[in-house]
């Protein structure tokens, strides 16, 4: 038993090529098999692939991305060669949506927010992964992933990541930050929700 | 002049197929041989690398279990009891220590890592003994805390990166809701630092109400003493073991020669394989031209002759196999040592298959020695045949 689980791997490995064994990890669910199902009721299964936006379009897509923002990437981790790992969830042989993931840099720590898009790219759910944040509790509340329901990449786009203000009366104005002194941890969940649709964007919906 | 060389590789061409074949399980055998040996030089050199990188030969724990402590010393990981701080004193009171240095690792709930929370750990180090002990560690940013007292932090690259932190930034401590300054980020190291937050061990001790404990003691011993005899003396203190990091690295090395032990059989199975494989080959190759072979006789051939055209044939797989098989294990050495990382109890930092030289050469004579072997007795088949007796066969 022991030498038949010893050679699978090198049997995978000649039939399927080694790519898959190379492939990084960026900001990757942490248990993929229960999270998919648990974020993504009524899904049978999940491909994984991995993107950057230095093997997808390199420099120019940057700019581009970053336009889209309304910020350059900054410091250290938000760099061109981030690895992301793109979740496409199955039901059956169907694409019934995607999970993905970004970093974010929050006021006391790494914030990551994963958003599960129907294949529309409009969001199903929204998930903190990791949130270092004294407002932990109500950010992660139900009630505030439910706000972001809905919403897709049209609804972010006049949304601004620097001074925080969205047009007024637009879905994403409407969406309140449950504790005000958590100011700079909501402002920064708002920007990695905006650039984790704008990525997908790029990566899955609309890829050049 | 047609050499015999010439005839020998024509002779293979004939028969593409099974050529091919032949030379392909060879390649796959001399693949499995190679990785085998640079893992058996990789995995040593490897593991001897984080234990150097530990910078401390001997850890000081409170008693527990052994296997535990050597995990808390190379994964990483929350100590099991505490022990005194005064004992930092007896043991530097002893000839044999050229450097000491205490340590206090803490770890909390953090209730928002994941769905069900996570543990974060805090590794409180001696501002004053540490960073020389770890000399080798370098900094992408900032710098060590100074203060004993502080409530400062160096991360290792992938805390950094997992709490997106720089150098000026505040990293939250959840249980306590403290506020703690990052003022460095160490480069990347490959070693269990990488996922490790520093902190200043008094405020460690100060947070988490452990004034006066600790959990380890990292110490160097003198390169001259007897680190045998340094044991013995420290097992006389009260509730403390001794883990010794040559201790640890025979044990882990144990644990592994099983695994060693079943890829060699592995490699020795695909070897014979290999070798009936090419006797096979050969001699199919021999009973198909016994009339040729019969000619060649008739027209003057010698025994020996024969026996160096077929054996020749054997060696051309041979060597043409073994090229293979060390371009196949150089090429895949990396993904090989992440397979076999997988299956290992414990696999060390660093590159768990090196090939040298060394072994690419042990390789090549090793398939070519199996080859010169398995043809000997196809070669005398061919060398014996009688030419009247297999012109008149009916062998085609």
């Amino acid at each position: 038993m022991m030498i038949r689980h010893a050679w699978m791997p090198f049997l995978f490995l000649l039939l399927l090529g080694v790519k898959s064994v190379f492939a990084a990890v960026g900001c990757d669910l942490n248990d993929p098999d229960r999270d998919v199902a648990r974020l993504f009721p009524g899904s049978t299964g999940y491909r994984t692939s991995y993107a950057s936006i230095d093997k997808k379009g390199g420099e120019p897509l940057l700019r581009e991305v970053e336009k889209r923002l309304g910020e350059p990437f900054q410091g250290l981790f938000e760099t061109i060669d981030v690895p992301y790992t793109i979740y496409e969830v199955l039901n059956g042989t169907q694409v019934i949506g995607y999970i993905h993931g970004v970093n974010q840099k929050g006021q006391y720590g790494g914030i990551q927010v994963f958003l599960c898009l129907d294949p529309n790219g409009v969001i199903r759910n929204f998930y903190f992964q990791k949130l270092t944040s004294k407002a932990a509790k109500e950010l992660r509340s139900p009630e505030f992933g439910k706000q972001f329901i809905g919403l897709s990449l049209t609804d972010f786009q006049d949304y601004d990541v620097v001074s925080g203000k969205a047009a007024a009366g637009s879905s994403v104005s409407g969406i309140q930050n449950p504790v005000p002194e958590a100011e700079t941890d909501f402002r920064a969940s708002m920007r990695a929700t905006k650039k984790n649709l704008i990525l997908m964007d790029v990566f899955v919906f609309h890829p050049h | 002049m047609i050499s015999i060389y010439t005839v020998s590789y024509k002779n293979l061409l004939r028969k593409k197929t099974r050529s091919l074949l032949t030379v392909i399980g060879i390649g796959l055998s001399a693949w499995v041989l190679a990785s085998l040996l640079g893992f058996n030089q990789g995995y040593e050199s490897a593991l001897n690398k984080d234990i150097d990188n530990m910078g401390f030969q001997v850890l000081l724990t409170a008693k527990g279990c052994p296997y535990e402590a050597a995990t808390l010393m190379l994964k990483g990981g929350t100590g099991l009891r505490y022990m005194k701080e005064s004992i930092v004193d007896q043991v530097l009171s002893n000839e044999e220590v050229e450097k000491i240095t205490p340590m206090l690792m803490h770890a909390v709930f953090d209730p928002n890592k994941g769905e069900s929370g996570g543990i974060t750990a805090y590794l409180g180090v001696d501002p004053a003994t540490f960073p020389a002990m770890k000399s080798f560690l370098e900094f992408k940013q900032g710098k060590w805390f100074s203060d004993p007292e502080a409530m400062e932090a160096v991360l290792g690259y992938e805390a950094a990166e997992l709490e997106q932190r720089e150098v000026g930034d505040t990293l939250l401590i959840p249980e306590k809701n403290a506020e703690i300054r990052v003022v460095g980020i160490l480069k990347r190291t490959g070693t269990q630092d990488d996922g490790t937050i520093f902190l200043p061990i008094r405020t460690v001790q100060r947070l988490f109400e452990k004034t006066g404990d600790l959990t380890g003691i990292g110490i160097k011993v003198d390169k001259n003493a007897n680190i045998a005899q340094f044991e013995e003396k420290l097992y006389q203190l009260p509730d403390v073991q001794v883990v010794s990091l040559a201790q640890v690295k025979q044990t882990i090395l144990n644990l592994v020669s099983t695994a060693k032990v079943m890829v060699a059989s592995i490699a020795i199975v695909a070897i014979l394989i290999a070798t009936v494989g090419v006797i096979n080959t050969v001699l199919m190759s021999v009973f198909e031209r016994f009339q040729e072979i019969g000619i060649l006789k008739s027209m003057g051939a010698m025994p020996l002759d024969i026996f160096k055209l077929i054996w020749i044939e054997t060696l051309v797989l041979c060597v043409l196999g073994g090229g293979i098989g060390i371009v196949l294990a150089l090429g895949l050495s990396q993904t090989t040592g992440i397979l076999i990382r997988r299956l290992l109890p414990y696999a060390p930092t660093g590159s768990l298959i090196t090939l040298n030289s060394e072994i690419v050469i042990t390789t090549l004579l090793t398939v070519v020695l199996i080859g010169l072997v398995s043809g000997i007795y196809p070669a005398w088949r061919a060398a014996r045949v009688r030419p009247l007796e297999a012109i008149r066969s009916e062998v085609a």
